[in-house]
């Protein structure tokens, strides 16, 4: 074979070639490699004065109570299981919380521990942190409020204390935990209703019911319906629920972290969607007359 | 100083005769093969668009953005990016003034009509056993029904004197010599139609077989060797093992595989990466027909000796561990961060929404390549008509490599996975891949 040379020439000379190639990538090749998402943290003023990076999960192992947090961790993820007591329908705290409270416009419990004691408008009083997750409890969950004082609070309180980092208390983590959406919109039910079934149903049920794993729990949470929220939770009045569905629903259909969420819907086609599904049959809140007491009740309060 | 007279004459000899045999290969080796090729015919174009499909030329052919057939689609190799070619009917840029005998030589042989060998990547050893009239129904297709785009071809970046393309004469010589299809005639006629067009149009090997020393497919059908489609690594994706073998397709039923190429996914897996194209470009535009041809062909591949199908899982203890908040196992707790929401405690995800990991052959699969590229870099299911919505999964390359090299071999050995675990180094290795991908030429997308 006279031709084996040049083949034995060309074959080295491609190999050389392509280790060059290959070492000349030796830098790192994603900088964002380990990187947390990270946010600026404001003063009284709006000043920036420092970053914000949501800690990674392993971070709670560092910690004296690392069992707690841990726990209230699983409480908040796994709340219909864990805690049936208390829990009326088949949500999870994070079933609207998203991604373990840890998503920007999801919702999240970054800034929440240092929000509280608050006066919120609803109960037109001081709110501490206990009563605020009690309140998500009675409404959200349509369930019972824990006992203040109980080892499931006190974890709950702990996951939240841990999610903070060490961020002071008078400073906040600029994100906000719901996202501005244009309350002029004004809703159109019907389009909502095939919204609904072209970008939701796939998930949450043709009838809003939800689909179930093997053990019975909720991998996609019901959105009507007796195991639902109740009509006392903010997720029941349209433009609090068309803020959350604008930025994170439908899940699962682009890169965006921590899950694929949002951007799929214009303001408008969530003001819908959020009309058609907030307006289907949901369990009473009995309490509901003592809310806003003192007036200024918001335009899509339910009562 | 005779002598070394004596050897450098020789070299230039050889040299000189190495040169003049690849390149005059178009020339005595393979014949034009011309015909009549009726272009008013509607049933012989619909046949071809048909045709187009099974072959996937939109998938290669195609640019990101560009329009259809114009080319421009970057294909790494370890040299430099080549491109795709415009193969519209226009007369200056595409391959508008093909004859049929031309457009035959490029497809089955890989000549252009100048008598440049083409590369490789166009998979010509594949479409080598293409039948006539399947040949003839494309070139109707192409020419009549394709619109024309005037798009320059873009030069590959292999630099001199590595471009030169003689040398591809001595490749094709070795590698995509001339032959047509032999039926097995002991295959019933469903995995002869099966076989025909894996390995032919549909060239799933150009991505399920392993490459040789010389990047050739080391089997380009289903011979003693047990190679063919037995699962290789291209562009940081493993194409793996379709083989009726213990980490291959023996935990498929036919059903399965049709409902996959048909759909994109199955109740427990989605197609991802370079899959996922395929589908979406080609097998989903299959008749099911032939789509359970291919499937009862795959079926039908023996195991290699010592990997008979008996992969079955072991018990699982991640699911009730992780009920349980038992986080201890390595990856554990960054599984329940960042990927219990959709693919839950139990590895299960949901049906046709979210694949599962556990009973997954890809997630068990002997190479992770696959499942390190789509951790790091996410993936988007084949949109198809079959399922109202199409999910994506997020990457996850803000995650340290530690970190991912844990969850990974995590979820290859939790809820009774068993497979080998996955290594920092792997996970940098994948980083370094990606950060590698060529860029497509479509200028039209910017306009
Ligand atoms: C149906 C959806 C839903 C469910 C379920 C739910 N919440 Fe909420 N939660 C909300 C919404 C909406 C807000 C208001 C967010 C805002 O105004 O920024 C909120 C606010 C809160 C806040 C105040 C956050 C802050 O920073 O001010 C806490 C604490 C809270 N929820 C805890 C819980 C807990 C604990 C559970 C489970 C027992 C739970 N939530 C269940 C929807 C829900
Ligand atoms: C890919 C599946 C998927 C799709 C599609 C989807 N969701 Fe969701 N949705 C989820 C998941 C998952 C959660 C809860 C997250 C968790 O439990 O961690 C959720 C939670 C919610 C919640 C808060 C919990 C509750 O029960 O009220 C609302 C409201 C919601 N989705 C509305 C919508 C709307 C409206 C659409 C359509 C525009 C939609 N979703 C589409 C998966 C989906
Ligand atoms: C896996 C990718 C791939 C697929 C699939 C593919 N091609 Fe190609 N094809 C290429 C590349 C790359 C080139 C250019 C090769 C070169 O420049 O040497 C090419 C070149 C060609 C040429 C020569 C054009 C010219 O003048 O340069 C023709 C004709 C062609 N392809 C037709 C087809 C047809 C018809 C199909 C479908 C049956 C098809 N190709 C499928 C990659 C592909
Ligand atoms: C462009 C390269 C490419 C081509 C061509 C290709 N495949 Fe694949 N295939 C892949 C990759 C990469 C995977 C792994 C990703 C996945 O499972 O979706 C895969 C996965 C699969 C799987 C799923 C295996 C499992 O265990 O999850 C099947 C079945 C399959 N291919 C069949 C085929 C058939 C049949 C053909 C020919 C019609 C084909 N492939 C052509 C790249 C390719
Ligand atoms: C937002 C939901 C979501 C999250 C969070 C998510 N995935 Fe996925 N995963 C998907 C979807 C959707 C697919 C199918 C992607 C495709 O077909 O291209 C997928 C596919 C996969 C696959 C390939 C299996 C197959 O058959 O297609 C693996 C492996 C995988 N994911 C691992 C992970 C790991 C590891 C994590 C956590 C770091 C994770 N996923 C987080 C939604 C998710």
């Amino acid at each position: 074979m006279k031709t084996l040379p040049s083949v034995l020439i060309a074959a080295g000379a491609l190999l050389g070639l392509s280790m060059l190639a290959w070492s000349q990538s030796g830098a790192p090749a994603d900088p964002a490699a380990g990187t947390p998402q990270s946010f600026a943290l404001l003063d009284p003023d709006n000043q920036v004065v420092g970053r914000y990076s949501i800690p990674p999960d392993s971070d709670i192992l560092r910690h004296a109570n690392a069992e707690e947090i841990l726990y209230g961790k699983r409480l908040l993820n796994e709340t219909a299981r864990l805690l049936p007591d208390n829990v009326g329908g088949g949500l999870n705290c994070n079933s609207c919380h998203l991604s373990q409270g840890k998503t920007d416009h999801g919702a999240n419990y970054f800034n929440t521990i240092n929000s509280y004691p608050k006066v919120m408008p609803r109960a037109a009083a001081m709110v501490d942190m206990a009563g605020r997750v009690n309140g998500c409890f009675m409404r959200s969950m349509n369930g019972k409020p824990l006992p203040v004082d109980s080892a499931e609070m006190r974890a709950i309180i702990a996951y939240f204390t841990w999610l903070r980092e060490d961020v002071p208390k008078a400073l906040r983590v600029d994100t906000p935990s719901e996202g501005k959406i244009d309350t002029s919109l004004v809703p159109d039910p019907v389009r909502g209703k095939a919204l609904y079934a072209a970008q939701c149903a796939t998930c949450h049920g043709d009838d809003g019911e939800g689909m179930k794993d093997q053990f019975g729990d909720y991998i996609f949470p019901p959105l009507w319906g007796d195991e639902s929220f109740n009509i006392g939770a903010g997720m029941a009045r349209t433009y609090k629920a068309a803020a959350f569905v604008f930025y994170n629903m439908p899940m699962g259909v682009n890169h965006k972290l921590p899950i694929g969420q949002g951007g799929a819907l214009t303001q408008q086609e969530a003001v819908d969607v959020a009309e058609y599904f907030t307006h289907m049959p949901r369990p009473d809140f009995a309490p509901k007359g003592n809310d806003w007491p003192k007036g200024n009740k918001p335009k899509d309060a339910r009562y | 100083m005779n002598t070394l007279k004596k050897i450098l004459l020789a070299g230039a000899a050889a040299f000189a005769a190495a040169f003049l045999i690849a390149w005059s290969t178009p020339y005595w080796y393979v014949p034009r093969l011309e015909a009549e090729v009726d272009f008013a015919d509607r049933e012989l174009i619909a046949r071809g668009r048909y045709l187009a499909h099974a072959g996937d030329c939109a998938a290669c052919h195609t640019a990101p953005g560009g329009k259809p057939f114009a080319g421009g689609l970057g294909m790494q190799t370890p040299l430099g990016t080549i491109y795709s070619t415009n193969i519209t009917p226009d007369k200056d840029s595409g391959i508008g003034h093909y004859s049929y005998a031309d457009f035959e030589r490029a497809v089955r042989r890989g000549l252009r009509p100048d008598g440049v060998h083409l590369y490789p990547a166009m998979p010509y050893p594949s479409y080598v056993i293409v039948e006539d009239e399947d040949i003839q129904a494309l070139y109707a297709y192409f020419m009549s029904e394709v619109a024309a785009v005037s798009k320059a071809n873009q030069p590959s970046t292999i630099p001199w004197p590595l471009n030169m393309r003689w040398p591809l004469g001595w490749w094709q010589l070795a590698y995509a010599r001339p032959r047509s299809f032999e039926p097995d005639p002991e295959h019933d006629a469903s995995v002869r139609r099966g076989a025909y067009l894996v390995e032919g149009l549909a060239h799933c090997g150009a991505c399920h077989t392993p490459r040789g020393i010389g990047f050739q497919e080391t089997a380009l059908r289903d011979d003693a060797s047990g190679r063919f489609l037995s699962g290789s690594v291209l562009e940081g994706w493993y194409a793996k093992n379709l083989r009726g073998e213990d980490r291959g397709l023996s935990t498929w039923s036919a059903d399965e595989i049709v409902n996959f190429l048909k759909t994109g996914r199955t109740a427990r897996s989605a197609a991802f990466g370079s899959m996922a194209d395929v589908i979406a470009h080609s097998t989903r535009h299959l008749h099911d027909g032939d789509l359970r041809a291919i499937a009862d062909y795959l079926k039908q591949l023996p195991p290699r000796k010592g990997r008979e199908a008996r992969w079955t899982p072991r018990e699982d203890t991640t699911t009730a561990a992780l009920r349980a908040g038992d986080y201890a196992a390595r990856g554990a707790l960054q599984y329940v961060e960042h990927c219990a929401l959709c693919h839950r405690l139990d590895g299960r995800g949901a049906p046709r929404i979210f694949p599962a990991l556990a009973d997954n052959s890809i997630v068990f699969a002997e190479d992770p390549s696959s499942l390190i590229q789509v951790t790091l870099a996410g993936g988007s299911m084949p949109r198809t008509p079959h399922d109202r919505m199409a999910f994506t999964m997020p990457g996850f390359a803000h995650l340290a490599d530690r970190e991912l090299a844990d969850l990974l071999t995590f979820i290859r050995n939790g809820w009774g996975n068993h497979a080998s675990g996955v290594s920092v180094r792997d996970i940098h290795q994948m980083r370094r891949e990606i950060a590698h991908k060529p860029t497509h030429y479509a200028p039209e997308a910017q306009q």
